[in-house]
C-alpha cells in the first residue's frame, strides 16, 4: 500500500500497463510535452515516446475514429479528454461505431478503449466544462461506464478498463484529483466492473452513490452518526453500466429506506434508474419513496458561489436522510 | 343547410383539434370565408365557408378533439333554422387520458395541457409533506409498502392505526408502535362513569419516550414485596371449612388485589398515544396455561365479587381454557393481570404486562420461613414473594409502591377480603 493522491493512482494505473502491455497507448490533447491540462500525463511521454504518448489535435471525433480503428487491429488506446464533456464532439463514434462493432461483426472484433478524463463539477470550469454524463453514455449497451470515487478504485478500475475488451467511458471526478488514499502497490491489483461496494455499513437508511458524490455521502454518515445517532448504509456503485444492484437491495431490505445522491441533473439521471429499480425489486420493503439527492437543474454557474449551490452539498443529503426516516 | 366536418388531412388522421373560432354562432358568414382553424398532427389549416348563411350549431369548443368526419357547425341559408334535435358527433375532450394510441398529434395537445395540469404537490412531493393530517372518512388509507407488509404479516388492521407520515401515510413505525394492543385484539374495557381521561403532559410524553426507547414498547420496572400470609392461608382452611368449598389461595389474591385497585386507579390504567385511560371498572385477568399456550380469561367486576363466586368463576374459566372453549369476551377487556406459580413451586418470578394493561402481579409459593420479628425473634411464618410489572409510562416507582402497600393490607388482614 502507498498514499496516493486520486490523480497519481489513475497515472500509475496507466504506466504499470503500459509496462504491462506494449499494445496500451494514450493519445490525448496537450498529454505529451504539457503533460495533461490537469498533469495526469506527467512523465509519460518522456517514459514512453512519443509513439505510445501521442498529442493529438483539437478533433476528438478524430482522436476516438483513429482509437477505434487501432483497437480493431489490436492495440489498446487510452483517449484523454482534456475533459469529458469534449467528448461529446465524438459521440458518434463512441455510440455508433465503438460500441456497436462487435455486434456488428458479430462478436469477431473486440473495441478496447478507454476513454477517460476529468469529470463533473467541483472546479470551476463552468457550464460546458463541468457537465455529469453517466446516465448519457450508461443509456447505451455496448459501452461501460466507470465512475471510480476513491485513489484506489481509480487505480484498481482503469487497469480493469485497459485490460478489457470494450469500450470504456472512464469518468474521473475532477474535484477528487487531489484526493489521497490507500492504494495496493500490486501490479496485478484490479477492481472488478460490476462490483458494487458497500462503502459504509449502517442501520438507518441506504445512500446509493458513486464517485464524488460518494464522499460526499461518507461525510454526511459520518456526521449524522456523530451528531444525530443516524446511522447511514452507504453503497458505491462504483460502475454505472454494468451495474450491480444486488448490494443497493440488500441494503434497502434493512433499513428500509433510500437516498441516491448524484452530481448530475435530476431528469432523467442515474437516480431515475436507481429509484425504479428499487422500487421493482424493493416495493414490499419501502417504508418511504426514494429520494434523489441531485445536482440544480441549470447550467453550472462560473461563479464560485453559485457552483456550490448548484451541486448537491450536505445539507440536502441530510434533509433527503430525514425525509426517508420521517423525522423532518 | 351546410355542414362543417372535421376533414381528414391524412390517412393516419383520426381526429383534429379545433384551435379557434374566427366566427361565433349567429354570425353571417360568406362562401370561402375562414370559420375556424384547426390542428392536425402535421399541419394547422383554416376551414372555410362552403356557401353563404348564418353559422350556428358550433359543436367543439377551443382546444377540443374532435374525430374525422365529426361536425364542427352548421351553415344555414336564409329563413333555414337549426335541426331540433342534430345528433352530437361523438367527441373527445382533450384532457382525458385514457388513449394507449398515441398518434402524432396528441404530442402537441400534451404539450398544451402540461401547463394547466401541473400539479406542484405531485411534482414536489417534499413541498407539502404534512399538509393533510387525516385521510377523509372512508377514503383509501395512505400506507407504505413496508408497513401492509409488516400489518398483513401481524394480522392488523390498517383501519386502527392512525399514520403519522406526510399525508397521514401510515408508516412501519406506526404499526410498531400498536402491536400490542392490536396483536392481542384486547378491546379496551369500557369505562363507567367512574373512568377518565387524564391527557397527556409534556413531561409524561418524555417519560415515556425516554423509557420507550430504552427497553422496547413497554417500559417494565419490577416490585417485589414479601407478604406475610399466615393469617391468610388460616382464614382460607376456615372459609373451605364453613362453606364446604376448595377456595385457592390465588383466589384470594384476586379478590384482593381488586379491592386494592380500587384504591388506586392509576394501576387500573391503559396507555394510549394521546391520554392515559383510567378504568372504570375493575377486571382482573387470570393467566391459565394451557397445552396450546398461554391465556387470561377474566373475572369482571372482580372487585365486587366474594371468594367464593371468584374461586367458581376461575375454576369455570380455567376448565373453559383448557377446552379451548372460551369466548372472546371471556378472555378481552381485562383492566390487570395476575399470574401464580405457587403451584409449581415458584418462590418468586418476574412477569411481562398484558396490554393494554399497566401492570400484573407475578405471585410465588406460599412458603413457611423463619422470620425475624419487631421484637427480633425468629419465628416461623408462612410467606409469600408477590412481583409487580410496571409500565413505567403510566405507573411510576412509588404509585406501584403504593398499591403494594394497599395490597398488603389486604393479604395480611385477610377480614378485609371478607368485607
Amino acid at each position: 500500500m502507498s498514499e496516493m493522491s486520486y490523480r497519481d493512482a489513475i497515472r500509475a494505473a496507466m504506466m504499470e500497463e503500459m509496462d504491462r502491455d506494449a499494445n496500451v497507448l494514450i493519445m490525448g490533447e496537450d498529454i505529451g510535452i504539457y503533460e495533461g491540462t490537469f498533469r495526469i500525463t506527467a512523465g509519460m511521454l518522456k517514459k514512453y515516446g512519443p509513439k505510445r504518448v501521442i498529442d493529438t489535435p483539437i478533433a476528438e471525433a478524430g482522436m476516438v475514429g483513429t482509437a477505434v480503428g487501432m483497437a480493431m487491429l489490436g492495440l489498446r488506446p487510452i483517449v484523454e479528454m482534456m475533459t469529458v464533456n469534449f467528448a461529446i464532439v465524438a459521440a458518434d463514434q463512441i455510440l455508433n461505431h465503438a460500441a456497436k462493432i462487435r455486434y456488428f461483426s458479430g462478436g469477431q472484433v473486440d473495441i478496447p478503449i478507454v476513454i477517460r478524463g476529468p469529470h463533473g463539477a467541483g472546479v470551476q470550469l463552468s457550464a460546458q466544462h463541468s457537465q455529469s454524463f453517466e446516465s448519457f453514455y450508461a443509456h447505451f449497451p455496448g459501452i461501460k461506464v466507470v465512475a471510480p470515487g476513491s485513489p484506489a478504485d481509480a487505480k484498481g478500475l482503469l487497469k480493469t478498463a485497459i485490460r478489457g475488451k470494450d469500450p470504456v467511458m472512464f469518468l474521473e471526478s475532477a474535484a477528487l484529483y487531489g484526493m489521497k488514499g490507500e492504494v495496493p502497490d500490486d501490479p496485478e491489483y484490479t477492481v472488478p466492473f460490476g462490483q458494487s461496494r458497500l462503502a459504509r455499513e449502517g442501520r438507518d437508511a441506504t445512500i446509493v452513490s458513486w464517485g464524488r458524490m460518494l464522499q460526499l455521502s461518507l461525510i454526511v454518515a459520518e456526521k449524522l452518526a456523530k451528531d444525530e445517532n443516524i446511522e447511514l448504509e452507504v453503497v458505491d456503485l462504483r460502475c454505472l453500466r454494468p451495474l450491480d444492484m444486488e448490494p443497493v437491495y440488500a441494503s434497502v431490505s434493512k433499513t428500509h429506506r433510500g437516498v441516491v445522491v448524484q452530481e448530475q441533473w435530476k431528469p432523467f439521471g442515474p437516480g431515475a434508474e436507481i429509484s425504479a429499480s428499487i422500487n421493482e425489486r424493493m416495493f414490499d420493503e419501502l417504508d418511504a419513496p426514494v429520494a434523489r439527492v441531485t445536482g440544480e437543474d441549470v447550467p453550472m454557474p462560473y461563479a464560485r458561489n453559485l457552483e456550490l449551490l448548484a451541486t448537491p452539498h450536505e445539507e440536502q443529503v441530510i434533509a433527503a436522510v430525514k425525509r426517508v426516516m420521517y423525522r423532518e | 343547410m351546410a355542414e362543417i366536418i372535421m376533414p381528414k388531412m391524412g390517412d393516419a388522421m383520426t381526429e383534429g383539434k379545433v384551435v379557434r373560432w374566427y366566427k361565433k354562432a349567429g354570425d353571417a358568414v360568406k362562401k370561402g370565408e375562414p370559420i375556424l382553424e384547426i390542428e392536425t398532427d402535421k399541419v394547422n389549416l383554416d376551414l372555410e365557408a362552403e356557401n353563404d348563411g348564418t353559422l350556428s350549431d358550433l359543436s367543439a369548443k377551443e382546444g377540443e378533439m374532435v374525430p374525422v368526419g365529426g361536425r364542427l357547425a352548421l351553415v344555414l341559408a336564409a329563413g333555414e333554422s337549426a335541426p331540433a334535435a342534430a345528433p352530437e358527433p361523438a367527441r373527445r375532450a382533450t384532457d382525458k387520458k385514457d388513449s394507449i394510441k398515441h398518434t402524432t398529434g396528441e404530442y402537441g395537445e400534451a404539450m398544451e395541457m402540461k401547463g394547466p395540469r401541473i400539479d406542484r404537490a405531485a411534482a414536489e412531493p417534499s413541498a407539502a409533506p404534512t399538509a393533510i393530517a387525516t385521510p377523509a372518512p372512508g377514503g383509501r388509507r395512505r400506507s407504505s409498502p413496508l408497513a401492509r407488509k409488516i400489518a398483513a404479516e401481524m394480522g392488523v388492521s390498517l383501519d386502527q392505526i392512525s399514520g403519522s407520515g406526510p399525508g397521514g401515510r401510515i408508516v412501519a413505525s406506526d404499526i410498531k408502535s400498536s402491536k400490542p394492543s392490536s396483536a392481542l385484539r384486547a378491546p379496551s374495557p369500557v369505562a363507567t362513569g367512574e373512568g377518565k381521561s387524564i391527557p397527556l403532559t409534556a413531561m409524561r410524553r418524555t417519560i415515556a419516550k425516554r423509557l420507550s426507547e430504552s427497553t422496547g414498547p413497554i417500559p417494565h420496572f419490577y416490585l417485589t414485596v414479601d407478604y406475610d400470609v399466615t393469617n391468610l392461608l388460616a382464614t382460607r382452611v376456615q372459609l373451605n371449612e364453613v362453606l364446604g368449598a376448595k377456595l385457592s389461595l390465588n383466589d384470594f389474591i384476586v379478590r384482593a388485589a381488586a379491592l386494592a385497585l380500587r384504591h388506586h386507579p392509576n394501576v387500573n390504567a391503559s396507555w394510549g398515544d394521546d391520554a392515559i385511560t383510567q378504568h372504570g371498572e375493575i377486571h382482573i385477568g387470570i393467566a391459565v396455561s394451557t397445552p396450546e399456550g398461554l391465556i387470561t380469561p377474566v373475572v369482571r367486576n372482580a372487585d365486587q365479587k366474594s371468594i367464593a363466586d371468584i374461586g367458581t368463576e376461575v375454576r369455570t374459566l380455567a376448565e373453559k381454557a383448557k377446552n379451548r372453549k372460551l369466548q372472546p369476551n371471556e378472555y378481552q377487556g381485562s383492566t390487570f393481570t395476575i399470574s401464580n406459580l405457587g403451584a409449581w413451586g415458584i418462590e418468586e418470578f418476574t412477569a411481562i404486562i398484558n396490554p393494554p394493561n399497566v401492570a400484573i402481579l407475578a405471585v410465588g409459593a406460599a412458603e413457611a420461613r423463619a422470620v425475624v420479628t419487631a421484637e427480633r425473634q425468629i419465628v416461623i411464618r408462612d410467606r409469600m414473594k408477590i412481583t409487580m410489572s410496571c409500565d413505567h409510562r403510566v405507573v411510576d416507582g412509588a404509585a406501584g409502591a403504593e398499591y403494594l402497600k394497599t395490597l398488603r393490607q389486604y393479604v395480611e388482614q385477610p377480614v378485609r377480603l371478607l368485607l
